[in-house]
């Protein structure tokens, strides 16, 4: 029965900036997130016939799939290789006529230090900030929604300590 | 640092991550880029499965900017030599009321002829494109058939243009009003004005969508009708797909009014019959329009046998026309031929070009939008034993009267 699911493009429309903005955070620089958040959503379009909205939200099932296609890009890309390209696409440097803004210049530096964590640090960051549970956040990263939380937590304060060394 | 303090600071990152995370989105356009890109990977035959498992209204949806993202694909794909002494825009129109004639056609024969009545024509809508430096993907490239790469340019055929002068075609921008107008007129109900687009609306059977004049690349002011699954067959028995597409088009009061060729093709599911729009120019059969690949377009309408599953036409705007001095067919034809400054001079096939016409390109600017003609070259090349095509685009408007 698929009457309960949602035509995708209205899941496209909804998701694709946070799941943009996850990304982002994941892999710093701007060209890759658009090359994983399109395989993101190139992978969900294919698998949408198979999605179950009883089992899960649309956001789970979706940052389920972009944290996979994450992971796969790093795992052929390599973390030096992120690393390099992340300090190479620092965000103050970046080309953005609307960037300008003090505070968004802030926001994409600060996302390169979330970039720049340790990977479930990272993860658990970023998938939190996106609108995630922590028992969502969990059950993705396979550990219990205390865990999470902890994670989290331990997160938050690396990135505080990242911040206030890097002057962001 | 006390505890409090850590909270405190903690907190105030927290609210910081939730800002960032709320405002880093992807650049304006790419959603409507990979939507796109979403649905050509999409073979058809699965899109009507999935129409009849419930999700044909979602997921046939047509992207926002649809023509504009196909448009950036195809530039690249199929690539046209432009060339860069004036540039050149990509032509589109719709429904067309001719207006007052133009004062330029007092000047006609003088060589300092001043810009016609609309000024200097604006820059083009694409930058200009030195020829043969295009690189097709070439997979795409060999479907077309249309050749991207490289290329010298030979001319071995006949055009004799007999005319010194040529229509300009000048439309004003079309407002939401203006959509919202054309969509009551099809009984389709406002649903929102996404990014993008002029409006999103919705009727018993389909989903329109309106999109305004895009700058680059530059598209024409278009609708999208997407039928759903409720969209009935065209009950003519025996009727083939021109008849089938017209006979849909007369129900919706869509049939162009305009003049047109049409084009049928028919080698895959769905079948796409092509209205491809003409201008008027004296002293000329018409003029076809055609986009920055030298494509012909106007309206399109795509048939699943008996069924319509896809429209996309030209939007009517009121055309106002004033005549332009153009450039002789031996300049053009010199231009088409002239070695590119960035050809590297390794070793690139040479195209013969044997036909020449002249046709209609859309420049855009802003509030006013403009379609202009151009001359089109075509020749064909063998590339791994496959005969492939090369178009080369010519502005035709005399570089005196175009915009510095």
């Amino acid at each position: 029965m698929q009457a309960d699911r949602p035509p995708f493009e209205d899941l496209y429309r909804e998701y694709l900036g946070r799941i943009y903005a996850y990304i982002r955070a994941q892999v710093g620089a701007a060209a890759d997130a658009e090359d994983v958040t399109a395989q993101v959503f190139m992978n969900a379009y294919q698998a949408y016939a198979r999605f179950e909205p009883r089992n899960t939200t649309p956001a789970a099932w979706l940052f389920r799939i972009a944290r996979n296609a994450t992971l796969d890009h790093f795992r052929a890309h390599g973390r030096r290789e992120r690393l390099r390209r992340t300090i190479e696409h620092q965000p103050m440097a970046e080309e953005d006529p609307a960037g300008q803004a003090e505070d968004r210049i802030r926001y994409r530096a600060l996302l390169g230090q979330v970039a720049q964590l340790p990977e479930r640090q990272r993860d658990a960051i970023a998938l939190r900030h996106s609108g995630l549970s922590f028992d969502e956040v969990g059950t993705l990263m396979g550990c219990s929604e205390d865990a999470a939380k902890m994670l989290y937590h331990r997160a938050l304060k690396a990135l505080k300590d990242a911040v206030q060394r890097e002057g962001v | 640092m006390s505890e409090q303090d850590e909270d405190l600071e903690l907190q105030a990152l927290r609210r910081e991550l939730d800002d960032a995370f709320a405002t880093t989105r992807p650049r304006v356009g790419f959603d409507d880029e990979l939507w796109l890109r979403m649905q050509a990977k999409r073979p058809f035959s699965t899109r009507v499965r999935d129409a009849f498992g419930g999700l044909f209204q979602g997921i046939r949806e047509v992207p926002a900017v649809p023509m504009a993202a196909v448009a950036g694909v195809l530039v690249v794909v199929l690539g046209v030599g432009i060339f860069a002494y004036s540039g050149i825009g990509r032509g589109g129109g719709s429904t067309a009321t001719m207006g007052a004639n133009a004062p330029g056609n007092d000047a006609r024969g003088n060589t300092n002829l001043a810009a016609g009545a609309f000024g200097p024509v604006p820059a083009p809508g694409i930058s200009a494109t030195p020829k043969g430096v295009e690189q097709a993907p070439p997979l795409a490239s060999q479907a077309s058939g249309e050749y991207a790469g490289p290329a010298t340019f030979v001319w071995s055929g006949k055009f004799d243009l007999a005319m010194s002068t040529a229509p300009v075609y000048r439309y004003q921008e079309p407002s939401t009003n203006a959509a919202d107008q054309f969509a009551t007129a099809l009984g389709a109900a406002l649903q929102g004005r996404p990014q993008g687009l002029l409006g999103s609306y919705s009727a018993t059977t389909y989903t329109l969508k309106v999109r305004g004049t895009v700058e680059s690349p530059p598209l024409s002011p278009a609708y999208f009708i997407l039928a759903n699954v409720s969209m009935p067959e065209i009950d003519a028995a025996g009727a083939g797909p021109q008849d089938l597409a017209a006979i849909f088009l007369a129900q919706h009061s869509l049939l162009p009014q305009w003049t047109y060729t049409v084009s049928v093709d028919s080698r895959g599911n769905p079948v796409k019959v092509i209205f491809e729009r003409q201008f008027d120019v004296p002293g000329y059969a018409g003029a076809h329009l055609v986009d920055s690949n030298g494509i012909r377009y106007g309206l399109e309408v795509d048939l699943n046998e008996h069924r319509p599953v896809f429209v996309q036409g030209l939007l009517p705007v009121s055309l106002e026309s004033a005549t332009y001095r153009i450039i002789s067919a031996d300049r053009a034809i010199r231009l088409a031929t002239a070695p590119s400054t960035n050809e590297t001079g390794g070793s690139v096939p040479t195209v013969q070009l044997k036909q020449a016409e002249l046709v209609y390109v859309l420049a855009t600017a802003g509030d006013h939008s403009f379609y202009e003609p151009a001359f089109l070259f075509s020749g064909t090349l063998q590339v791994n034993s496959v005969t492939m095509t090369r178009h080369v685009l010519i502005p035709a408007v005399d570089p005196s009267q175009r915009t510095p």
